[in-house]
């Protein structure tokens, strides 16, 4: 075996360093999960390492809240708001991949400054609305304003997997007799599956993880990080920490599913466009 | 667009209205339009119309009073130190995150042994919820005790309080936030450093250009437009920055956006909602100024 260049050496370090820094939040979160209180959180100064394991206040947080209302909650809401992207997303994309670049540009920009729309700009008009709408505390309205911040990232994503379609698959099918609707959908849709793949999990993750639109508009039927916020103001940190594991694995082995469909290629391919 | 110009006469092309053929949509353009409209409809009722509604809010009162009265009163409810906390906290989150997402990129884009194993470690934090990225730097950086305390306490240095200095409560809200949303910042440079040619650098290489050099003559020059797309999506998100120091450090040193959830109730005709409403549409007008910023600074 030869020895390691200097370089090399410097880039292990690195890496090494980085690596500890990402991990240390999350080795602090399952170390206070799954060791008795008073070596965690009713110690002055914890110790960093783990002396005893146990599944008390996993068990004990569990028995005590209720979990499954918020659970079911975050899930309903975090599906509608995937399904609503592919719904209105795929056909905004693929209209804008064929029209003129000037007016597809237009309409892009005009989809990207809602985005930029500050959340709780949009949620304290839309919260007196809803009131009277019989929207307000409904998962519904809740993805319909999630959507708003989902749409345009899940437009950009899915507009450059169908500019990486050559034209003349489609001219094709057109010509073998599909219409329109049978090409998007017959053709160019399964053509573009890694792209809605990709937008459909960072929708359902965003929904997952959104806090602003969900503490202001879910105040009595609240998902989960509003629980959890909860909790953490009334001081049932053990709870807490209950609560943060169950949402986090989910969205882990996601993360883990989309990586291999978020190479950079998908990202790369829109900002072409 | 409908009632100009005037309806022609059915059949024949009007020699009396230049107009009509260049408005007219195509076949081209109008079916693709048709598919784009729902979104648009969406988009506009639940983005434009309320931020339309909010401003106007902003200027009712339940009383007759001077023009602007509810942005007076909010510079009672520290107005100006929110806005200098919130500006302080996006500048200095959207520099951690470059740098350390450059960093991270520039490993990424190297052959290494454990190169997957590092690589999806670089990614995890976006698994995790702002709310639990929260909870746990609420957990490392406490006012008293708690593990970064630990950590220095074991060195032989004296606790800090991380909550209530204002120096410190930005500089945990950075760390936390930069925690979670760095990879972000990762996967968009990295998109971008694969569209540089390995030629390029070869180049560079022969003609005795070292790393530090490569860096700011090669590397950044051609992230340039991956750079601004960063800057734009992130400072944004940092103006909107909410969840992380309600958490973390709640009211003391303020942001804007913890301002506006102070003030919030849904009910007519409280003057809170309209003090929410003004500050949140200055909010605004300070994140369009930073886009104006962002892209000024790419148009050169």
């Amino acid at each position: 075996m030869k020895p390691l260049r200097p370089s090399r050496i410097a880039l292990y370090v690195a890496v090494g360093l980085l690596g500890v820094i990402i991990l240390y939040p999350i080795y602090i979160l399952f170390l206070v999960a799954f060791s008795p209180a008073h070596f965690t959180l009713d110690a002055l100064y914890p110790p960093q390492v783990p002396h005893a394991f146990t599944l008390q206040n996993l068990t004990l947080a569990l028995h005590s809240y209720s979990l499954i209302d918020p659970l079911l909650q975050s899930l309903q809401v975090a599906f509608l708001v995937a399904f609503i992207a592919l719904g209105l997303g795929i056909p905004a994309a693929y209209g804008l991949s064929r029209l003129p670049p000037g007016l597809a540009y237009g309409i892009t920009t005009l989809l990207f400054i809602a985005n930029i729309l500050p959340a709780l700009t949009i949620v304290v008009p839309i919260a007196a609305e809803f009131i009277s709408l019989g929207l307000y505390d409904t998962a519904v309205g809740l993805a319909l304003l999630q959507e708003l911040v989902v749409l345009p990232l899940a437009v950009f994503i899915l507009l450059g997997a169908f500019q990486s379609i050559p034209r003349e698959i489609e001219y094709q099918a057109r010509v073998d007799g599909a219409g329109l609707t049978r090409t998007l959908f017959g053709t160019l849709v399964p053509l573009a599956k890694a792209g809605i793949i990709a937008a459909f999990l960072l929708s359902w993750m965003f929904s997952w993880d959104e806090f602003t639109f969900a503490v202001i508009l879910l105040p009595i039927h609240p998902t989960l990080p509003v629980v959890i916020y909860d909790n953490i103001t009334r001081g049932n940190l053990l709870a807490t920490t209950a609560f943060a594991i169950v949402m986090t694995i989910p969205v882990i082995l996601l993360t883990v599913v989309l990586q291999k469909y978020l190479k950079g290629e998908e990202l790369a391919g829109g900002l072409k466009g | 667009m409908g009632s100009f110009p005037p309806a022609p006469a059915p059949g024949g092309r009007s020699l009396l209205n230049p107009f009509r053929r260049r408005f007219r949509l195509s076949r081209e353009t109008w079916v693709p339009l048709a598919f784009i409209l729902p979104a648009l409809g969406y988009i506009g009722y639940f983005a434009f119309y309320p931020s339309v509604d909010v401003v106007w809010l902003s200027f009712q009162t339940p009383f007759p009073a001077a023009f602007g009265y509810n942005y007076g009163s909010l510079v009672q409810l520290r107005l100006w130190s929110a806005v200098e906390n919130t500006m302080v906290v996006t500048a200095g989150a959207l520099a951690i995150q470059l740098v350390a997402g450059m960093a991270i990129a520039t490993i990424l884009t190297k052959e290494f042994r454990g190169k997957g194993v590092f690589s999806s470690i670089a990614i995890l934090p976006i698994g995790f919820a702002t709310v639990v990225a929260a909870f746990a730097f609420s957990l490392i950086f406490p006012a008293v005790g708690g593990y970064a305390n630990s950590a220095l306490v074991g060195f032989g240095l004296p606790p800090v309080d991380w909550i209530h200095p204002n120096a410190q409560a930005l500089l945990t809200i950075m760390l936390a936030d930069s925690w979670k949303n760095t990879p972000l910042v990762t996967i968009i440079l990295l998109a971008g450093m694969t569209t540089i040619p390995r030629s390029l650098y070869q180049a560079a290489a022969v003609d005795g250009a070292g790393p530090v050099r490569r860096l700011f003559y090669i590397t950044l020059p051609n992230l340039k437009r991956f750079i601004a797309i960063t800057l734009i999506i992130r400072g944004i998100s940092e103006f909107n920055i909410f969840a992380l120091p309600l958490i973390l450090v709640g009211n003391h040193p303020i942001l804007l956006t913890v301002l506006v959830y102070n003030l919030y109730s849904p009910t007519y005709p409280a003057i809170y909602q309209d003090s929410a409403a003004a500050s949140v549409l200055l909010a605004f007008v300070a994140v369009f100024i930073v886009i104006v910023i962002a892209m000024g600074g790419t148009r050169r």
